[in-house]
Order: structure tokens, then sequence, then C-alpha cells
């Protein structure tokens, strides 16, 4: 119990709300390249628990609205649909309903039935990869493995709609550029019967598999009043038990046609988020069941002239992840004057650092990975120990191992 | 429903002095000058009950820089609108009253270089690399090229 003198304590910059010294420093992150999307975090401990999080992002900041003013109308769709490798049909389909509000035009209704059933399908994927992910953060490596197996039978129908698995282009100014196949109603109901059952699976391993309940049962509590607080959005806001959904607060494509069943939780603990996302697979497969079989017959698109009147507009939508806003401003131009984009990462960011504080080292990877975040770079995390002096750098592959090793002992590797 | 919320805009509206368009279904633009700026938005979540930030937008006017605040609440989104002079680029923070602007306030500031003031971490970066050049212009601003930031960028790297 030596009394280290306290001026060889660096002091470390803040953010001017609390002081901290580097032994309590944990920098967290940035990157990871064969990860989605880096993100840095300070974490500020005091023994094992987390007091403070201060974020720094932007390492794969690409400048898309600064090149969207440089583009055509019709080239920033499919720019912005590259925005994402995973809902890369919801930044089109915001896109596209913002322009297409300046605009005069009606998207013909079999056009909104086909894009609900896409943006449902994506949801589904997004969802399921986000289950599988945290399966493998958490330790249960086998619900990884099943629930991609099972993932692939939902991109094969994307695949089979669209032509392309991931970035869809199926997306164009008022309407869609594919019709659906001739003869696919049966091959996608059969399927969602497949993935429904599939997830009510998932649903009944989560509520009784002691690894995922260890590691998720009441862990980083959210209250309704943060989240309202810090305006976070989609299974975020609704874990907590707020009905909060645009689907059926401002419904767009064709949510307003077909039968809605959104799902609220109480908890506001990790297992909440998953309990809701699996059910929300279910009332995804049962929406494009229904919309499958009542798809309306007609047109799937209207030819416009490429340039927009003046004007601007907004439009947002309920990506897998939560709001997904887009803001246009034409000048009447062939380009746009400033698109603005809001990822649904970005807004339940500071969500995440309400989550973290007071959680363990050990629940870190769990944690982030529960706001469903682009995001997993676990990689070049390091530590730093004064009093010993000692100093460690741990791969994400450690981190992991970690954090099953500090809730499971009697797994733990030799 | 929706047209009792449009009067309801509008009497908080003409009490801070702004002006009121609604362009498109469900969109509404309100102008508030920067002084009435904090008031209205306290206005909007205690009277109105429109909480939930969505975003901030900066946008490059010419002689000024366009700050919007776009909230939503159930079919409506309410735009509200505020300028300040790119010769002194300096705004109030909402962050007190709208907690979420936290980081929406940062990247305004990365973006167009408009400090908000009240906002606790302002003063560090969210998006822009640390290495950025502190005479480069920000970067959505139209005087700024894209070709220019890549050749300064890429001497910051080489420097190191």
């Amino acid at each position: 119990m030596s009394s280290e003198p306290t001026e060889q304590k660096r002091r470390v910059e803040t953010a001017g709300l609390i002081e901290y010294s580097a032994e309590n420093l944990v920098p967290f992150g940035p990157i990871h390249p064969a990860l989605k999307e880096p993100e840095y975090f300070k974490l500020i401990l005091e023994g094992e628990r987390i007091v403070e999080v201060i974020p720094r992002i932007g390492y794969v900041h690409r400048g898309l609205e600064k090149a969207a003013e440089a583009r055509t109308w019709v080239q920033s769709m499919y720019m912005f649909e590259r925005t994402c490798g995973i809902c890369s049909f919801a930044h089109s389909l915001a896109f596209g309903q913002a322009v297409e509000g300046l605009t005069v035009y009606e998207v013909p209704r079999r056009a909104r039935y086909i894009r609900l059933i896409i943006a449902e399908m994506e949801r589904i994927h997004s969802h399921l990869l986000w289950v599988g992910l945290m399966g493998h953060w958490a330790g249960f490596e086998t619900l990884f493995m099943w629930i991609w197996r099972d993932r692939e039978v939902v991109l094969d129908l994307v695949e089979a709609i669209c032509g392309n698995r991931i970035h869809k282009s199926m997306n164009t100014f008022v309407g869609v550029r594919r019709d659906m196949p001739e003869n696919m109603e049966d091959r996608i109901v059969e399927r969602m019967k497949f993935l429904a059952d599939r997830a009510r699976y998932y649903r009944s391993v989560i509520d009784t598999e002691e690894t995922m309940l260890e590691r998720t049962e009441g862990v980083a509590k959210l209250r309704p009043e943060t989240v309202e607080k810090l305006s976070a959005v989609g299974p975020m806001i609704r874990c907590t038990g707020i009905q909060k959904d645009i689907r059926l607060n401002d419904p767009y494509a064709a949510y307003d046609e077909i039968p809605l069943d959104i799902i609220t939780r109480k908890e506001g603990d990790v297992l909440s988020l998953l309990r809701l996302r699996l059910d929300e697979i279910v009332v995804s497969t049962n929406m494009i069941t229904y919309a499958v079989k009542h798809l309306p017959d007609g047109p799937v698109r209207t030819k416009i002239p490429p340039v927009m009147p003046v004007g601007e507009n907004s439009s947002h939508i309920e990506a897998p992840r939560g709001e997904l806003f887009y803001y246009v401003k034409s000048t009447g131009g062939r380009t746009p004057d400033r698109v603005k984009a809001r990822t649904p990462t970005l807004a339940n960011l500071p969500t995440a650092l309400e989550m973290l504080k007071g959680q363990t080292i050990a629940d870190v990877p769990v944690v982030l990975t529960a706001i469903d975040p682009c995001f997993g770079c676990m990689d070049r995390m390091s530590f730093l120990e004064t009093e010993t002096n000692k100093q460690w750098t741990w791969s994400g592959e450690q981190l992991r191992q970690y954090g099953i090793n500090y809730y499971f002992p009697e797994r733990a590797r030799k | 429903m929706s047209e009792d919320f449009i009067q309801q805009i509008q009497r908080l509206a003409t009490e801070a002095n702004a002006k009121l368009t609604a362009p498109h279904k469900h969109q509404i633009f309100v102008d508030v000058e920067q002084n009435k700026l904090r008031d209205f938005v306290s206005r909007l979540g205690n009277d109105a009950a429109i909480r939930h930030l969505s975003t901030i937008s900066g946008l490059d006017l010419g002689q000024d820089i366009g700050i919007i605040y776009h909230f939503w609440r159930e079919r409506d989104t309410v735009h509200v609108r505020t300028t300040v002079p790119k010769a002194n680029p300096v705004a109030v923070s909402i962050v007190d009253i709208v907690p979420g602007a936290i980081l929406y306030e940062m990247e305004v500031h990365d973006m167009f270089g408009v400090t908000f003031t009240g906002n606790p971490w302002i003063d560090k970066k969210l998006l822009l690399p640390d290495t950025w050049p502190q005479d480069l212009p920000p970067p959505l601003l139209k005087t700024s090229k894209p070709a220019e930031i890549r050749k300064r960028l890429q001497l910051e790297v080489e420097k190191e």
C-alpha cells in the first residue's frame, strides 16, 4: 500500500465533466478491417466498474453527403444505398421517399407493397445476424452457426426477387425497378413459415439456455425516461415499454394497409432486446405473408424527369435498427443542393454510453452489441494499470474470452 | 388532429416571433432567430410534447450557415430553422433541454465549424480525423474542395 505521489499520475484531458487519471482509462477500439464500423470508446473505470464513456467515431467517414452534391439525383440514390451493407434497402427507401415528396408523383400501390416486402425481409436478415452475433459475444457459438445458416434462407429469397443479396438496387424514384418474379408466392409463404418456426425455436432456446440468461438478464437496464430524454430509436426504445415505431406512428410504403403488430417489452435489459428482436422476426414473416397474398396488380413505377423541383423535404423510416432519417434540399438542378443522412446507430450511441455506465469490463462486448451497432471492432484494446505500471493489450478474441471466463469460470480454456 | 397541431405550433411560433411554412403534407418549417431558439425548443417540448430530436442538419447558405433541428411526433415532422453568420459561427446549445442533441451538435461543429456554447464536448472531434489541418475550411462548406482535402490529409499522413 505505497502512497504514490499524485503529481506523478498523469492527468488526462477530460470532457470537463469529471477529472480522471490515466490508471482508470481504458481505450476501447477503434479498428478491425474485417468488421463493419470502427468506433472508439474511452472507458473510465473505478475498479471493474465503468463510470464514464467518451465516444470517438468517424473512422470510416466517407463524405457521402459531400459526394452527393457532385452527383445527379439518381446516382445519389444508389450511392446512399451503399451507406450500409446490411440495411441498404432502407437507405435507398428513405432517400427516395424524401425526394419523391418534392415531386407531385404518387408511388404505385403495387410498388409500395413490394417495398414493404423487401424492407421486412431486410429486417429479418438484420435481426437474425444480430442475434447470431449476440450468441458469439456471449460465448454461445452454436447459436451463431445455426442462425447464420437460417439467414441464408431469407437472403436467397431477396436474391430471387432483386437479383442481389445485399445491395439490392431495387428502389428508384416513384417505384421499384423490378416486378416480383412470377410464381414466387408459394415459395415465399413456405420459407416465411420456416423462418417463423426457427425464430420461435430460438426464442425458446434463449428463454431456457443458461449461457444467454447469465450474460443478458438484468444487464444494462434501460429506463423509459432515459431513452426518451436521449431521443433513442428502434428496438432500444420499444424494449422499455414505449410503443414508438414509425411503421405505426407515421406509416409509409404499405404499412397503413396491412395488419401491424408492434412488439414492446417492459424490462429494458439486454435479454429483453433479444426477445423483442426474435418476436419482431415472427411479426415480419406474418407481414410478408399477408403482403404477398394481397399483392395488388398494376404498374411498379412511374417514369419521372431527372430534374427535381425546388424545395426541401425530409423522410424517416423504421430501419431494422430504428429511425433512419434523410433530409434533402433541391435548388431545381440536376444534383442535390444538400442531403443529410442520420443513421440509427448515431441516435442510439448516447443511450449505449448510458447503458455502459455501471457495467463491468466483461459486459462491454455484450452491451455494445446490444444496440445493434454497425460495430464489432474489439481488437486493439489496451489496458494500463498504473500502480504496478503494467500495460497490456488485448485482442477482441481475448476480451471475449475474458467475458466468458468471468461468468463461467468452470469453462475456462486451459 | 393535424390542423389543430399546426395551429398549436403556429401559436408557439407567433409568440417566438417566428415564421411558419408547411410546403408538404406533415412537414412544418419554422424559422426562429438565434436568441429565441432555446425558448422555442423548450416550449415545443413542454406545450406540444415534441421531444424526439431526429437530428441537426447544417446548411451552407452563402453568407450564413443554416442550422435545422428536425423534431418528430406522430405523423408530423417539425423543422426548426435558424441561422448564424459565417463570419462568426457561434450558436447556442440545446443539450440541457434535449440531451440527445450532444452528438448532433458535435457533428455540425465538425462539418460546418459552428461552435455551440454550452455543449460540454464541443471542443472534441467526433467525425474528422485528429490530423485535420486547422487552416482548411470545414468540409461541408461549398468552398471546401474534396481534392484539396485529400491532398492535405495525405501530407499529414506522410509527416507522421
